[in-house]
């Protein structure tokens, strides 16, 4: 009974962790209000509960303001059951903010018995035809230059469509995951 | 519009400054509740898109009939209740849209995989075990274990009877242990 | 209490199913239908998580073209979240994704979780991720994982990303022309922190100086 109890909780522990909504749903549901009558207490007595509370305008507000964006800061979170309140979803990771600028990568490889050769990885999607190359005197060096922006990726060349070679002059990776590793390039500037 | 700081300012308060004419402070609301709801919608109808158009329609409902919400001070579970039937709707939606369906079984064998690839492991599983839950079940139970709420509450948003409901939280209770038994202790 | 699936038995219902869409648009249409349901949902662990989601993405769209079948895709993205998960915990809430995911590279080279929290800690004002891949560049050409750990914690307080790869590059090259992964490292790093001998017998940084 207790193994089951525990079990039920691990799951309710998992389906408690927060889910990350797409941080643009508040611009749409903002949008689809006022897209529509705007709604109003009717004149007239109401039974309303509350007392007004004092509007003030905090210094954050007043730079938002100024620079235009409308925004509400909410610092806390009140829960509408008074129970403790659930933790904030963890802080996502956040790209790189320097502005990238692409660097041209040329990449060779020496395959004279080759029919085809492309250009397989991270930064084409792993498309197996999105980057073919080409041969480049003839004497089964095959080569393409790409345009890639700061970062690291992970590739492989392909062989007449059927055999994955790594790069022979590029570290490797140690990913075992699909049979034999990858090679990875290292674009500076970020 | 005016950009206030609304830390501190309750639910009343805020539905109050939006029926005076202060739409703007509807966004308080909204970012208020969009996490917490947010999560509701996901578990209950496992993808992101469905997800967030139950919680937009959720939310805009809610601003259009907010003066028939009789208690401004409870307006979190007076919208959570908008939510679970929007989410309803929108469920029942897509199960008559199912055509075909086909029946895979595919088995994982667990070779060496580090402790958090376990983790994830687990995750995975126990959304999926979720999924299988028939809705009314599924809803019961993400109700009572994940948003914590009473029987009497439960009622109130659900329009079911407290038996009823306890009857489908046992269910999904039960038929989560089923489909999770095949997870092994150490 | 841990738990560890043994056999897990799935049902799967593909055409229509609001669960088997994928929501990653990189996705859509390239994996087999028996790993885009554990893939989406592992995406949806991680997104939850805080995790960068593209190196999970890149990870499966190597398999998928590599025509690997959907269960070594499956093994292969969540053991990749894992080590992103434990790089992020190491590294702080506060990492960016380069430095998450070249945390995870570095994992998976075999640093370890305590050793990115020390390059953390050595290294708190500056970006990580050149520190991290250097690291796992350095393995790539034999150094010994413990020996590149500590060449990169050795290094963690004082040097430039552009020092870090310059050290990478010079290693590389010298080990092309005929040099042990090992001198050619020892050599270079001496240059740059002269505080002890990164030899074989070396498994931890020298001390700090207090």
């Amino acid at each position: 009974m207790t193994e089951r109890d525990m079990l039920l909780e691990r799951v309710a522990e998992v389906l408690k962790e927060p889910v990350a909504i797409d941080p643009d749903l508040d611009r749409r549901i903002m949008n689809e209000v006022r897209a529509g009558p705007t709604v109003r207490a009717p004149i007239g007595p109401v039974a309303w509960l509350i007392r007004r509370r004092v509007v003030s305008v905090s210094p954050l507000g007043g730079l938002a303001l100024a620079a235009g964006i409308a925004a509400v800061a909410l610092l806390g979170r009140s829960v509408w059951q008074a129970t403790a309140p659930s933790a904030a979803p963890p802080s996502a990771t956040v790209a790189a903010t320097a502005e990238p600028t692409p660097s041209l990568v040329q990449f060779v490889i020496l395959a004279p018995t080759a029919g085809t050769v492309s250009l397989v990885g991270d930064f084409n999607d792993w498309d197996r035809s999105a980057t073919p190359m080409r041969p480049a005197r003839g004497d089964g060096i095959w080569s393409v230059t790409v345009p890639l922006e700061p970062g690291r990726y992970r590739y492989a060349f392909l062989v007449d469509g059927q055999t994955w070679v790594a790069d022979p002059s590029a570290p490797s990776t140690f990913d075992d995951d699909f049979g034999p590793p990858n090679s990875v390039v290292t674009v500076g500037g970020s | 519009m005016g950009i206030h700081d609304v830390t501190g300012e309750s639910d009343g308060a805020l539905v109050q400054r939006v029926l005076d004419g202060d739409t703007a402070a509807y966004a308080g609301l909204v970012s208020r509740y969009r996490d917490r709801l947010g999560r509701y919608a996901m578990r209950m109808l496992g993808n992101r898109a469905d997800a967030e158009e139950a919680l937009q329609d959720a939310f805009v409902r809610g601003y259009r009939s907010l003066r028939r919400c009789t208690d401004p001070e409870r307006f979190g579970a007076w919208l959570f209740g908008i939510l679970v039937n929007r989410c309803r709707t929108l469920g029942g939606r897509r199960a008559r849209r199912q055509r075909t369906v086909v029946h895979d079984e595919l088995a994982l064998s667990r070779a060496s995989v580090r402790d958090e690839g376990e983790q994830f492991a687990l995750r995975e599983t126990i959304r999926w075990a979720v999924a299988q839950l028939p809705s009314a079940n599924r809803e019961a139970f993400l109700l009572k274990h994940v948003e914590e709420l009473s029987y009497e509450e439960m009622t109130e948003i659900t329009g079911a009877s407290v038996s009823a409901l306890k009857m489908r939280v046992m269910r999904a209770r039960e038929e989560l242990q089923r489909l999770l038994s095949e997870v092994v202790h150490d | 209490m841990r738990l560890r699936p043994a056999i897990i038995v799935m049902t799967l219902a593909v055409a229509g199913s609001s669960w088997a869409e994928a929501q990653e648009p990189r996705l859509v249409g390239r994996l087999p239908a028996d790993a885009r349901l554990h893939v989406d949902a592992i995406l949806d662990s991680a997104r939850s998580l805080g995790l960068p989601i593209e190196p999970l993405v890149d990870r499966a769209l190597e398999g998928a073209s590599k025509q690997a079948s959907g269960e070594r895709i499956v093994t292969a993205v969540r053991r990749l979240a894992g080590e992103l998960q434990i790089a992020r915990d190491a590294l702080g809430s506060r990492s960016t994704s380069n430095e998450v995911t070249a945390g995870a590279s570095a994992l998976r080279a075999g640093a370890t979780g305590d050793d990115l929290a020390r390059l953390r800690r050595l290294r708190t004002d500056r970006s990580l991720a050149i520190a991290a891949a250097v690291l796992a560049d350095l393995v790539a050409v034999g150094v010994p994982a413990d020996t590149a750990v500590a060449a990169v914690l050795a290094l963690a307080e004082f040097a430039q990303d552009a020092e870090y790869l310059a050290l990478r590059d010079n290693v590389e090259r010298d080990v092309a022309l005929g040099a042990s992964p090992i001198s050619a490292l020892g050599v270079r790093v001496e240059a740059n922190a002269p505080q002890g001998d990164f030899g074989a017998t070396s498994s931890r940084p020298p001390a700090r100086k207090p």
